[in-house]
């Protein structure tokens, strides 16, 4: 049997995440108690490493090696700086608040690290088989992470709920493999692709079953009505550091398994993949939007923001076109930035022994610490849509793409949804600026580089709104190629 | 011929044992029930001469996996009943969710739909033939990236489940200053008005 | 042309990254901080914009560039762009200077009052804003710079808001732009409409050949330009503070005098002078809109110079002179004469902020008492600020060899050689203004500096000279009020190519200033020959006359009151405007409110809106029962949705 070895250049940000990440295994296993600080600086170093080898690697051709199961083109590396960039920002985030809760310090970094690496495998998949690799790497962690916190019962059940959820979503996507590959005979998308253009006679039932199954193992991840029940309990569950992460890049994460799927590995189905993102996309802008109106918890509510958000982002794909694929990835990245800076707010505001949790919480926070409300209004207009904002420019894309391809009337009926979306969003800013604060005490934020994370964070999704080109041009230019 | 009948017999008990999975009573009983579904399926993967996985399968789940899981039910004791209400209430939802993924599965799936290409039984390997050999080739050289990655998903089961279950705090009984000094006296001491007693 | 594009740049950036240091951080910096860190930037802000002149006007340089795409849609692009050219550069030049000598007199003058750091924001902010709107080079850009300086005049005539006038006024003043920038935004959607794009470059090449053009509205026939042409008039009307939407302008003295300097005298009130000569390529074309520029702008000029007569606020005569002096720079406009209407701007830029910053100086000096009527006698108390005040108010009277004399005396020259329609009753307007400008402004002087103080005892004794920081600023402003007019009048009007170059558009039938430059032998000359005209001899007899009624016999001005009592009443009521438009808009629009609130309250209210707003609250309400936290339940929902999907997709 004659093997030559595989070009292994291509997954260097996945060698270079896993040797850091044993790496700072070792460190923290040697390391006495005192000392054990440095494993945050070196996740850091590690993320931020790989993130700059990222950028560097932007630009090139687009590889495909392991015997075509691993793929690195522009798409794949773009969302693998957002995603190591936003983890790096979760970990700055919640530095003070893993320290300060009793969560075991090299488990939590070791764990990011580990889900991390699942998430680029998982951009990087272009074979069934290490898509659902990848997608098991990332999510494991995620479960564990969230009953790291002591022994709260809150915290066990939201790990319980997630992890079994996941493991059916796991099973649909599974089976969906298993029929998929029982039509096409390949893991490979490179071979069903081509499988799918030769044979006419493949049975499309049996590929619609396929796909739809599939499908709502992705769906699943990226926590779309009707498969998004275990969003609002998670995140209200999970501490606010777990939920700054699982809502932040396991959605660029779970775009990337949506896209594989349905994008490259089976475009053929086109017609029913677009009835399909419809239903859903509509349900999930319906449920999100309206049931987050009556939250008083704050988790919950952005909880609910994301369900709809995510209805949102599916319109690009609905499109059909690369620039709707390239909108929804635009709007996938704005998602995220917004939510890291929402998320990051809450973990900021939280204390030992307080979680923050209600709306009512952000009661008076202009006068308890101004930049910090600010910032957080920066946001939420983003959220609600507000032009200039990168929110606004978001929601532009995604619906002139639709209008593109002559669909007018699901933009229209995105559009009232966003507008009683917008409701809740200024809530949140109506009760920081405009009601009494609960307690007096001035929000006094430690650390410097806290401080600096969320300034950018909030400053990016202004200066995104006012110079938003750059950025939709590297998404579009992602599914030109 | 016979082939065919061992398949069917097996393939029934896979399914009966399956189900007893779900609808036991007792969790030990049901944790049985999936040693026999285990056996039964190395059997299947056995007539597919498949005979490394079989054992394996054999080795690995019935003999070391499954004791443990026996070890960990028997301990935990649930509460059986509780559990038996609500799955009878359920019942005719689950019923019907189930009928109805089996018509559209049989509707979809007929058998000429999967074996078109390339289904058809191998021809009888040589006796030289070394099944463990091959599938070794195979998953250190084609698939050797997907098998990194298990590796991988290994040890973060590890990490995870130290994570979990390891809790320096709650063994050793240290004396928290902090905590004695943040204490006030709300924390400690409670005021109760007592009604007086006639 | 890069280093153009970088230098204007950064004289536009500056300000603004002052601003926000000395805004954002107001709390945290302390007031040194804020007035070095907006004072050097503002400085670095002038000398760059001085280096530009040098380069546009001394080198002859040009940039017309985009800075960035801000938006697309369709075929229309958006640009943030710039345009440098004299025009500009003038502009600039104007601008900057005046703000940076504004910003060193508010030290002094802002030195007691406790929101030191959000007022140097301001301005500078302001000056950002101003900047932008003189170096657009597109309408939107226009329109941006517009509402900007409109936002930072709000909030500056409102800086004291607890005070409940200052509120008013800001309110006021934001309500009658409001009026104005209707206008412009239809102004600016018929260019869009009717020319496709926003850049300047495009649209003035496209003029010419549209002149005659009747069809931007269907089934009308309205000239293109003229109707294009009047709505963006009507933007300017309101910024520049014409008749009849002049009546903000007054109430905006409510603000801290130093912005009275600033923004309505020196800078904001004439962008829109800036706006109808950036325009000239348009207004060119339409010799109805040119007369009814010409007619809207001598009006001003005259009849709210009337008004200063009567008013005995020192800030409010001041205010109504700029009103007047507005007037003459719109009928300059009028006729063609840009470069003139430019010339008087500038001029007037110096000169008014110069007497404003010398009205704030006696404010100072008398407690932030604004009435003449309680001053008198400053004179010896005062001398430098008595001495600069003086220098302003001879340039504003025109008086020869001061700069506003030679702008003057060209905005009258032209209006009088000019032919469009309504020359000869803007004429007669502008000559007349010339002597109630001398009237009223020496009536101010006079009760001001000279006579018996008329202060209580006590208060006769704090009064004393500002500090430093005050009259610099007066000294600084006082060397241009005398020989800016004189060195720039040859070069700014009649050379070949003059200061502004080609950045304005003068067709030759309408060239009044051409004509006038083949009459032109030197500044020298020209003021000996203005003593054998009009206008000199009625600024004269305007100073004499107030010499005589408030010097010489003060016992004069009651008896004319009692005497001439209806046209006192008239004035005092300044035309009515203020009180129609309380009748018609204020009071007319509550009653039409009214109507209109009790209808919608009940019906669209109460069923559609609040009712819609019930019914989603009562959908989501009931959804919410949906989550109920068990897994089975979830799990449930997930096989349910899938076989929905299953079911629905296989037998569609």
């Amino acid at each position: 049997m004659n093997f030559t070895p595989p070009d292994f250049f291509p997954a260097i940000l996945e060698m270079l995440t896993l040797g850091m990440t044993c790496l700072v295994m070792l460190v923290y296993l040697f390391l006495d108690q005192k000392n054990r600080g440095i494993t945050y600086f070196l996740t850091q170093i590690t993320l931020l490493g790989t993130a700059v080898v990222a950028i560097s690697l932007h630009g090139s051709p687009e590889v495909i090696t392991f015997d075509g199961s691993f793929i690195l083109n522009s798409q794949a590396i773009l969302l693998k700086i957002f995603i190591l960039l936003s983890v790096s920002f979760v970990l700055m985030y919640s530095r003070t608040y893993i320290r300060e809760n009793d969560i075991l310090h090299g488990e939590f970094y070791l764990l990011v690290l580990f889900s991390v690496l699942g998430m680029e495998v998982l951009v990087s998949a272009y074979s069934f088989l290490t898509l659902y690799l990848g997608l098991e790497i990332f999510s494991l962690p995620l479960y564990a992470l969230i009953a790291l916190k002591g022994n709260k019962p809150v915290c066990q059940e939201a790990a319980i709920k997630y992890f079994i959820m996941g493991a059916i979503a796991s099973g649909f996507l599974l089976y969906g493999i298993s029929l998929i590959y029982g039509a096409c005979q390949s893991f490979n998308i490179h071979e069903i692709i081509s499988m799918m253009s030769l044979s006419i006679h493949t049975e499309p039932l049996l590929l619609t079953l396929g796909l739809v199954f599939m499908s709502a193992g992705a769906l699943f991840k990226l926590g779309i009505a009707p498969f998004h029940m275990w969003v609002p309990d998670v995140y209200e569950g999970s501490p606010n550091a777990m939920t700054l992460l699982i809502a932040t890049a396991p959605k660029l994460a779970g775009f990337a398994l949506l896209t594989h799927i349905l994008v490259e590995a089976l475009p053929v189905l086109f017609p029913q993949w677009q009835y399909l993102l419809i239903a859903v996309a509509l349900l999930s802008m319906a449920v999100g939007n309206i049931i987050a109106i009556v939250q008083d918890n704050i988790k919950r509510m952005l909880a609910y923001s994301s369900i709809a958000n995510m209805g949102y982002m599916l319109l690009g794909l609905i499109a059909g076109t690369p620039r709707g694929y390239g909108a929804a990835l635009f709007y996938m990245i704005i998602y995220v930035v917004m939510s890291l800076g929402a998320f990051g707010v809450i973990t900021m505001l939280s204390r030992k022994g307080f979680e923050l949790e209600k709306v009512d919480d952000f009661k008076g926070l202009n006068t308890r610490n101004p930049w910090l409300a600010f910032m957080m209004l920066l946001i939420l207009f983003s959220m609600a849509g507000v032009p200039p904002s990168a929110g606004f420019f978001a929601k532009v894309g995604v619906l002139e793409a639709l209008v593109k391809v002559n669909i007018v009337w699901l933009p229209a009926v995105a559009l009232v949804f966003a507008i009683i979306g917008a409701y809740y969003y200024l809530r949140v800013v109506k009760v920081m600026y405009f009601d009494e604060p609960l307690e007096k005490t001035p929000v006094i934020l430690e650390s410097f580089d806290t401080q600096l994370a969320i300034s950018i964070n909030g400053l990016a999704v202004f200066f995104l709104g006012l110079f938003p080109t750059t950025l939709i041009e590297l998404c579009q230019q992602a599914f030109l190629a | 011929m016979i082939e065919k009948l061992i398949f069917y017999v097996f393939a029934a008990l896979l399914i009966g044992s399956a189900t007893m999975v779900i609808v036991s009573r007792q969790s030990v009983r049901a944790a049985f029930f999936l040693i026999v579904a285990f056996c039964a399926s190395a059997v299947l993967w056995m007539l597919l001469s498949a005979e490394f996985l079989a054992l394996l399968l054999i080795f690995v789940y019935v003999g070391a996996v499954m004791t443990l899981f026996m070890f960990v039910v028997m301990m935990l004791n649930l509460d059986q009943e509780s559990l038996q209400e609500k799955f009878v209430r359920y019942l005719p939802f689950a019923v019907l969710l189930v009928a109805l993924m089996v018509g559209v599965l049989v509707y979809a799936m007929k058998p000429g739909h999967l074996g078109e290409l390339g289904l058809a039984i191998s021809p009888h390997p040589s006796a030289d033939y070394s099944n463990t050999k091959a599938l070794g080739l195979l998953l250190y050289t084609h698939y050797v990236y997907a098998f990194e990655l298990a590796a991988v998903i290994l040890l973060i089961a590890i990490v995870a489940a130290i994570g979990l279950t390891h809790r320096e705090k709650s063994r050793n009984k240290r004396q928290r200053i902090d905590a004695q000094l943040a204490a006030t006296k709300a924390d400690r001491l409670q005021i109760l008005q007592l009604e007086a007693e006639k | 042309m890069e280093l153009l594009k970088t230098l204007s740049l950064l004289v536009v950036i500056a300000p603004l990254v002052g601003a926000a240091g000395a805004g954002l951080f107001c709390r945290q910096v302390s007031k040194q901080f804020a007035h070095r860190l907006t004072i050097a930037l503002m400085g670095f802000s002038l000398i760059l914009s001085l280096y530009v002149a040098c380069l546009v006007i001394g080198q002859d340089q040009s940039y017309e560039g985009v800075l960035y795409l801000w938006g697309q849609s369709g075929k229309l692009t958006l640009n943030v762009g710039f345009l440098i050219d004299n025009l500009t550069a003038c502009m600039m030049v104007t601008v900057t200077f005046v703000s940076f000598l504004v910003h060193i007199y508010s030290i002094g003058y802002m030195a007691e009052d406790g929101g030191y750091q959000r007022f140097f924001s301001y301005i500078s902010l302001f000056t950002f804003f101003m900047l932008m709107l003189v170096t657009a080079n597109n309408f939107l850009q226009l329109f941006f710079g517009w509402e900007g300086v409109g936002l930072a005049s709000y909030l500056l005539i409102g800086f004291w808001f607890n005070r409940e006038s200052a509120n008013q006024g800001s309110f006021k003043a934001f309500l009658v732009n409001r009026v104005g920038d209707f206008g412009f935004v239809v102004g600016i959607a018929g260019v869009l409409g009717y020319f496709g794009s926003l850049d300047y470059i495009p649209v003035f090449a496209a003029i010419p050949g549209v002149a005659e053009a009747n069809t931007l509205i269907p089934g009308t026939s309205w000239s293109v330009i003229s109707f294009i042409g009047f709505f963006l008039f009507v933007g300017a009307m309101a910024k520049s503070a014409q008749m009849p939407l002049h009546v903000w302008l007054p109430e905006s003295m409510e603000g801290p005098t130093p912005i009275s300097a600033l923004i309505h005298a020196a800078t904001m009130v004439t962008a829109g002078v800036f706006m109808v000569a950036r325009l000239s390529p348009l207004y060119q074309y339409t010799p109805s809109m040119q007369s009814f520029i010409l007619i809207i702008g001598a009006t001003g000029a005259l009849f709210t110079g009337l008004i200063a007569i009567v008013q005995n606020d020192i800030k409010r005569v001041v205010a109504y002179s700029t009103l007047s002096q507005l007037g003459y720079m719109m009928a300059a406009a009028g006729v063609s004469a840009y470069a003139a209407s430019i010339f008087h701007l500038m001029t007037h830029a110096a000169f008014k902020a110069l007497l404003f910053l010398g009205a704030g100086s006696v404010i100072l000096a008398m407690h932030h008492d604004q009435d003449l009527r309680h001053m008198g006698g400053l004179r010896k108390q005062m001398p430098i600020t008595y001495f600069t005040f003086l220098i302003g108010t001879l340039a504003l009277c025109a008086i020869p060899p001061f700069s506003g004399f030679f702008s003057k005396d060209a905005i009258i020259e032209a209006v009088h050689s000019s032919q469009i329609g309504g020359a000869s009753y803007a004429y007669v307007c502008v000559v007349l203004g010339s002597f109630v400008t001398a009237f009223y402004s020496f009536r101010a002087l006079f009760l001001a500096f000279h006579g018996e103080g008329r202060m209580s005892h006590e208060a006769k004794h704090h009064v004393k000279e500002s500090p430093w920081v005050v009259w610099l600023p007066l000294v600084l402003l006082a060397i241009p009020s005398v020989i800016q007019g004189y060195m720039m009048v040859g070069p700014m009007l009649f050379s070949e190519p003059s200061y502004l170059g080609n950045s304005i558009t003068v067709l030759t039938q309408n060239n009044v200033l051409m004509r006038m430059g083949e009459e032109f032998r030197g500044g020298f000359h020209m003021i000996l020959e203005s003593f054998g005209n009009f206008p000199l001899w009625f600024a004269i007899l305007g100073a004499f006359s107030a010499w005589i009624a408030y010097v010489k016999k003060p016992e004069l001005p009651p008896l004319c009151v009692k005497r001439f009592k209806w046209l006192y009443t008239i004035l005092i009521h300044k035309y009515g405007f203020d009180d129609f438009n309380d009748w018609f808009f204020v009071r007319g629009g509550q009653r039409t409110a009214k109507l209109m609130y009790q209808g919608d309250a009940r019906i669209i209210d109460d069923f559609f809106v609040n009712g819609a707003g019930r019914l989603i609250t009562w959908c989501s309400a009931t959804a919410r029962r949906l989550q109920t936290g068990y897994i089975y339940h979830y799990a449930f929902v997930m096989l349910l949705g899938l076989m929905a999907l299953l079911v629905w997709l296989m037998f569609r």
